[in-house]
């Protein structure tokens, strides 16, 4: 009877909504951080600023193009449903992709803004109005972004987690889980994008990405291990619907590819990276390969995660 | 009529729960009149009419919404068939519907069986045909035709036609499917009676498979007796099918020993009196001889034969005699099942008539009748040509003017005592009805000539020289029908939509044939015309004007029991008493009283293959309704897993399975629920024709592999009695 | 037509049913439900070993909950519940997320590819507000459905469910489930 409805580009969304969340989140607290260190923060909170809004886009478009009927997706904001999470965290999305466009803008860097307005087609040029500085905004939409960052990472994961009919996702440890995922791939991708550009690369700002994914993973790691437990320990049906873990379908993927590989490998190699700052005042190990390795490895665990869910929890059932 | 009133009537179809409560709704239905137009909706109509998808005919209303029919409901109205409408009833509209409906005649372009068509005018088709019929006659006679048919409301005239035309060669369906039944019950009692399933405490099936072979009202009164009141349901079938999975106790009985089973109930209840004396005394002839006849058949001895333990039997015998008369061993519909199924099934009548269920209420009921008037055609002379099957010498017990199909089909092919070269067909598919497809194929493929009369390519259109489509029952005004039983009923069917195709009706047909055989004499009558003949007699003010209204009319008083259980009633037997002991069959050279005989073991590593029904097909002849498809896309060869095993195949696994006849390759459906040295199948897959797509070449045909061999008695063929050897492949 | 407190419900009888398949073909062309999905089947359950059997039929469909997920998940309120307790979905407002087709535990709705939104058992809407009983329960040879007003003190439903002992399915997944299981 039950066959799967939400696919992978429901798989993708949930990723791509959290990979933004994370990426932003990141960027934000580095904003704040930038008075105490200028150079190392304000480059992570620029960084990020620029990648935030896109993944987030491109997921809602694929959670569109998913629907039934695409050209419909409008009557998600011609209604607002509170006991309906896609209904709130549709009009989220909105409001979380606003905030990263203007944030992006923000931290337009100014020569390439003044680049862009000097090529605007005379048509356009009323346009120029637009051209403005918003940099003193910065704070602003950073204050502004945090718990609406915060709020889209928890909603990919109650999105699943407020289905009570699917044991597997019936768990208020589901939402965290998906923040925590969500947050330490947006640290992953910073890490990723800055080890692999051209511009030598501070060990202080990788230092700060390595001890905040750190930080994620761990908590992380710490919810999937009672998700676990606490399911064991609950009614026959989660018990049932953790057996696709536990040897079941999604058993390898689960803990080789996504315990394994996405959590405590990457967790392993920052930790080595940072160890010697740990033990003495020495400065980090300090590979670029190995770091965006181990980035790679996150995102992937990161994805693995939202499709171990999608797929297993649809098709767990009550008896 | 009020809108409180339409709900009232509404309320009834929607609330109405068990059979009581439904017969109850009837009644009340009954008395108020019927809404044909919903007055909100004028476009929207729904006319009452009745159903042909099979042998029941239920009642039935079509909504018809701007000259397309919306949906088919049952009519409530019907005591026999209550507010049910079965799977198939409800697939109805797809047979109308059909795209691969036959659209207009056809006349064959290649060789037989090729599929070559070439479509034809009316005129065309009756001149081609007429020809050749009269070319037939010209050379052999009138006798050189036959005319095969199976029941509808208008047979009667197909029949008509081959006997205008001077043929005694009609046969029909009967000795395919209850001849045996019907006449061993005939025999003992004079009549066929129906079963009071719904007020009987307990009831014996032995194969009657009621809760997948749908039989009106039979069907929903067991279900009703046995789950609502408790009834006690004893269920013999080597098939673990619906009707044993309801039953109270199911006993996978040992195919073909149903006989030894009665006569051991029959050694306990005269062994220990448990017989109805007075009822014996006074209705019965040839108690006496049956006391010693049945006095080794003990309960022991019954189970080697049977495999079910003799204290079950003893035990069975007891219930059913003390829950006498309410309890009954049910006849059986379909008895084309062993050669001594006559024997085995007189077993059961004098079963029944020791207990002295009959004719008392929750036992057996002669069935009751309503007269129709009938019109007055012109008569023809009676063919002068003995028939074919020389039906007198062979079965002289059997039933006049049916035939005996394989005996029929031997003589045929035998070309004795006369060549039979011309064939017409209505409402019938041989190839796959008969046993032995390959035989039928060479007795058509002899013929100079074969129409059908049909609505759909069925196989043996497929082989056809010409194809007379016929208009489907939702589209045509047949003959009223009476349906007898214990609460017997008129009831109409007429045509809901206009004709979609180029399609007539059998009367039509028929006409237009007599008109070319210089024979519209006979025929020349409208079918209102019959109709109003038919009905003219009715206690009904305006009757057609009603059955148009209402579809179906049934006299509205309950059913009536103990009509003949006066002593001095005559049965219509020779002895004009129940016979127990039979003169007639002394004389007709075969045993007075049921002798058993042990059936022959299917030998070391082949299996007996028996056949049953689902609920949601009619023999071969719906498998291609997209609607019932999808219930079985295809058949599969139901075999035992320790059988399986012994053969090394699993589930799923393609096998080829052989009889003396024939071979097919079908999937095996690893079950319990069949004995170890049965197979089983489902009949109407692995057809010829193409048109019908999702049938043909899907599974297999049981037809291509059952063997010849009838019962002894009344010609009736003996479709279990064929062994098969399964191999993986 | 829908009065205040009117609670249409099914009682099953499935000893009764024969899986038949009468009830979904009657739905099928009642409400034209595309071939391949049904909005109502017949759950079957087989247990022991020859030669002691049995087999168990039950007929499924739309539990018109009391509080229905498939309502409460949907983003545009395209699933919605009448006062008389029917769960519809309003096509012209389904996006065709498939939210509510997850979030119910009853698997009893499916989503309709050729037209792009999510389909369900509506108790024959139609047939109710013209005073019909829904065809599934019609159409039945043996009544294994009852359908009416639960809330309708002198109804069949009450008298039956006053006499007899019930259950309902997966109650645990809170969704209040209007159809009752005769034991
Ligand atoms: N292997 C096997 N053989 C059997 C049986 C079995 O169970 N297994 N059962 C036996 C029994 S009990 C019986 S009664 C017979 C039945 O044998 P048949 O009478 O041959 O039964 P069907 O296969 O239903 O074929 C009926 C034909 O009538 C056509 N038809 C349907 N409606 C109409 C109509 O309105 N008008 C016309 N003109 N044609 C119509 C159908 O398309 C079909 O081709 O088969 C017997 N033979
Ligand atoms: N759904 C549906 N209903 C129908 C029909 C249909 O085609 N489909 N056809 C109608 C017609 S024409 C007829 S004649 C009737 C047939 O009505 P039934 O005769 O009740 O139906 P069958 O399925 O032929 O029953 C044969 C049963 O006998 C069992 N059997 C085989 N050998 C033996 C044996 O030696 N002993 C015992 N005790 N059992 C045995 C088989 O396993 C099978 O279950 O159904 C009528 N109703
Ligand atoms: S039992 Fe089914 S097929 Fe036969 S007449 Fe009744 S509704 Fe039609
Ligand atoms: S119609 Fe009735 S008996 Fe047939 S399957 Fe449906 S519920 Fe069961
Ligand atoms: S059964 Fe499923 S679809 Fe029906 S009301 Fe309940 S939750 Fe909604
Ligand atoms: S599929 Fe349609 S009905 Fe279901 S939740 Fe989405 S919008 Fe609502
Ligand atoms: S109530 Fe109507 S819609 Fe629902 S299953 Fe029955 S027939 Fe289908
Ligand atoms: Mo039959």
């Amino acid at each position: 009877m039950k066959h799967i409805e939400w696919g992978w580009l429901i798989v993708n969304y949930l990723f791509l909504g959290g990979l933004s969340a994370g990426i932003f989140f990141v960027s934000a607290l580095a904003t704040y951080l930038q008075e105490k260190d200028e150079f190392v923060h304000s480059r992570i909170a620029k960084y990020g600023a620029l990648l935030a809004p896109w993944p987030v886009a491109l997921g809602s478009f694929l959670l569109i193009f998913d629907l039934g009927h695409w050209y419909r997706f409008y009557k998600l904001f011609t209604h607002l449903r509170w006991e309906s999470p896609m209904s709130i965290g549709s009009w989220l999305l909105l409001l979380f992709t606003a905030i990263t466009l203007l944030y992006f803008y923000a931290w337009f860097p100014e020569d390439q803004r003044e680049k862009l307005f000097a090529r605007l087609p005379r048509k356009l040029v009323f346009l120029k109005k637009l051209n403005r500085d918003l940099s003193s905004w910065r704070r602003w939409l950073a204050m502004i972004g945090f718990p609406v960052s915060l709020s889209v990472g928890i909603y990919t994961g109650v999105l699943l987690g407020a289905v009570q009919s699917r044991p597997f996702w019936n768990t208020n440890l589901v939402a965290q889980m998906f923040l925590f995922s969500a947050l330490s791939t947006g640290c992953a991708a910073l890490i990723f994008s800055l080890s692999w550009n051209r511009k030598k690369l501070d060990p202080r700002q990788v230092r700060f990405l390595y001890t905040l994914d750190i930080c994620f993973i761990t908590l992380e790691f710490f919810i999937v291990l009672p998700y676990i437990i606490h399911g064991e320990l609950s009614v026959r049906a989660v018990q049932d619907s953790l057996s696709l873990i536990l040897g079941g379908p999604y058993t390898l993927v689960f803990w080789v590819f996504f315990m394994g590989l996405g959590l405590l490998v990457p967790l392993a190699i920052e930790v080595w990276e940072l160890a010697p700052v740990l033990m003495s005042k020495a400065s980090i190990h300090h590979n670029k390969p190995l770091a965006a390795f181990a980035a790679l490895l996150v995102l992937m665990g990161g994805y693995l995660l939202r499709y171990i869910f999608v797929y297993a929890g649809q098709i767990s059932t009550f008896r | 009529m009020s809108k409180t009133e339409m709900d009232r009537r509404r309320f009834f179809r929607m609330t109405t729960g068990g059979a009581l409560g439904a017969a109850l709704a009837t009644q009340a239905a009954c008395l108020k009149p019927f809404v044909k137009e919903t007055a909100s909706t004028p476009q929207r109509l729904e006319i009452p009419t009745t159903c042909e998808l099979c042998p029941n005919k239920c009642s039935v209303i079509a909504v018809v919404d701007k000259g397309v029919i919306q949906k088919l409901n049952p009519n409530p109205e019907n005591p026999k068939s209550r507010g049910m409408l079965c799977a198939r009833g409800n697939a109805g509209i797809q047979q109308t519907y059909d795209p691969a409906r036959i659209k207009r005649p056809l006349i064959r372009a290649g060789e037989r069986g090729e599929g070559k068509w070439r479509p034809a005018t009316w005129e065309e088709a009756f001149d081609f045909a007429a020809e050749k019929l009269s070319a037939i006659k010209e050379k052999h006679g009138p006798q050189g035709t036959l005319w095969s048919s199976t029941e509808s409301f208008q047979e009667i005239f197909f029949k008509n036609l081959g006997l205008a035309f001077g043929s005694p060669n009609i046969v029909r369906h009967p000795t395919l499917c209850l001849a045996s039944v019907n006449l061993a019950y005939s025999v003992t009692f004079g009549t066929v009676p129906s079963f009071d399933l719904l007020n009987t405490n307990y009831v014996i099936m032995s194969g009657a498979n009621r809760f997948e072979a749908f039989i009106t009202p039979d069907t929903m009164d067991l279900i009703d007796s046995t789950m609502t009141r408790k009834a006690r349901l004893i269920c013999l079938d080597p098939r673990f099918t619906v009707t044993a999975a309801k039953a109270d106790a199911w006993y996978p009985i040992k195919p073909g020993t149903d006989m030894a089973f009665i006569l051991a109930m029959l050694n306990v209840i005269v062994g220990e009196n448990r017989y109805d004396k007075e009822f014996v005394n006074s209705y019965c002839v040839g108690f006496d001889k049956l006391v010693d006849h049945v006095k080794p058949y003990t309960p022991e001895w019954a189970e080697k034969e049977t495999e079910i333990p003799a204290r079950d039997i003893l035990r069975i015998a007891r219930e059913f005699s003390d829950a006498a008369p309410r309890a009954v061993y049910y006849a059986g519909r379909r008895s084309s099942w062993y050669q001594n199924d006559f024997q085995m099934r007189r077993a059961q009548a004098i079963l029944n008539a020791l207990v002295g269920n009959w004719d008392r209420q929750g036992g057996m009921v002669p069935n009751n009748k309503i007269e129709l008037g009938e019109y007055l055609f012109l008569p023809w002379d009676d063919p002068k040509a003995p028939r074919i099957d020389e039906l007198d010498k062979n079965f002289p017990l059997a039933a006049k003017g049916d035939g005996a199909y394989l005996k029929l089909r031997e003589n045929v092919l035998a070309g004795s005592p006369y060549p039979v070269k011309g064939w017409m067909i209505h409402k019938q598919d041989p190839l796959n009805a008969l046993p032995d497809q390959a035989r039928t194929l060479r007795m058509l493929n002899q013929m100079d000539f074969v129409g059908v009369v049909d609505i759909q390519m069925s196989d043996t259109a497929w082989y056809a020289d010409v194809i007379f489509p016929e208009s489907t029952y939702l589209e045509r005004l047949d003959p009223v029908e009476v349906l007898s039983g214990i609460w017997p009923v008129v009831v109409l069917r007429q045509p809901v939509i206009k004709p979609l195709h180029d399609t007539k009706t059998t009367l039509e047909i028929v006409q237009g044939l007599a008109k070319r055989l210089k024979l519209s004499d006979y025929f020349d009558y409208t079918i209102e015309q019959w109709i109003d003949a038919q009905v003219k007699e009715l206690p009904l003010q305006m009757p057609l004007e009603y059955l148009r209204k209402h579809g179906v009319w049934a006299p509205s008083d309950v059913p009536k029991y103990g009509s003949t259980l006066n002593p001095d009633h005559r049965f219509i037997t020779k002895s004009g008493k129940i016979e127990i002991f039979s003169e007639r069959l002394q004389e007709a050279g075969h045993d007075p009283l049921p002798v058993y005989h042990a059936p022959v073991e299917p030998p070391a590593g082949q299996f007996r293959l028996v056949l049953g029904r689902k609920a949601f097909f009619t023999h071969a002849n719906n498998t291609n309704n997209p609607w019932l498809n999808e219930f079985s896309p295809e058949n599969h060869l139901w075999i035992h897993p320790s059988s399986a095993q012994s053969i090394g195949v699993q589930d799923g696994d393609r096998v080829e399975v052989t009889s003396t006849v024939g071979s097919v390759r079908i999937k095996t459906r690893v079950t319990q629920e069949i004995r170890p040295d049965c197979v089983f199948m489902l009949h109407g897959f692995g057809k010829r024709t193409k048109w019908q797509r999702l049938a043909c070449d899907v599974g297999a045909s049981d037809a291509q592999i059952l063997e010849t061999a009838w019962d002894k008695v009344s010609g009736n063929a003996a479709l279990h009695e064929t062994f098969v050897k399964v191999r993986k492949v | 037509m829908t009065q205040p407190n009117k609670r249409y419900a099914l009682i099953v009888d499935s000893r009764k049913c024969l899986n038949c398949k009468a009830c979904i073909v009657a739905c099928r062309a009642e409400n034209k439900v595309p071939l391949g999905k049904s909005r109502d089947w017949i759950g079957e359950e087989h247990h022991g070993s020859w030669p002691k059997m049995m087999a168990a039929f039950e007929p499924e469909q739309c539990h018109h909950c009391a509080s229905p997920a498939c309502v409460r998940v949907c983003p545009t309120g395209a699933s919605w519940q009448r006062k008389d307790g029917v769960v519809l979905v309003n096509d012209s407002d389904c996006v065709g997320c498939r939210y509510c087709i997850i979030a119910c535990p009853y698997d009893a709705r499916f989503f309709r590819e050729d037209r792009g939104v999510v389909e369900k058992c509506t108790f024959c809407v139609q047939r109710l507000d013209r005073g019909e009983a829904p065809a599934c329960v019609e159409t039945c040879p043996s009544k294994v459905r009852v359908f009416g007003d639960i809330n309708d003190p002198g109804g069949r439903l009450r008298e039956i469910l006053d006499t007899r002992q019930y259950r309902v399915k997966k109650p645990e997944t809170g969704n209040g489930p209007q159809i009752y299981y005769l034991l």
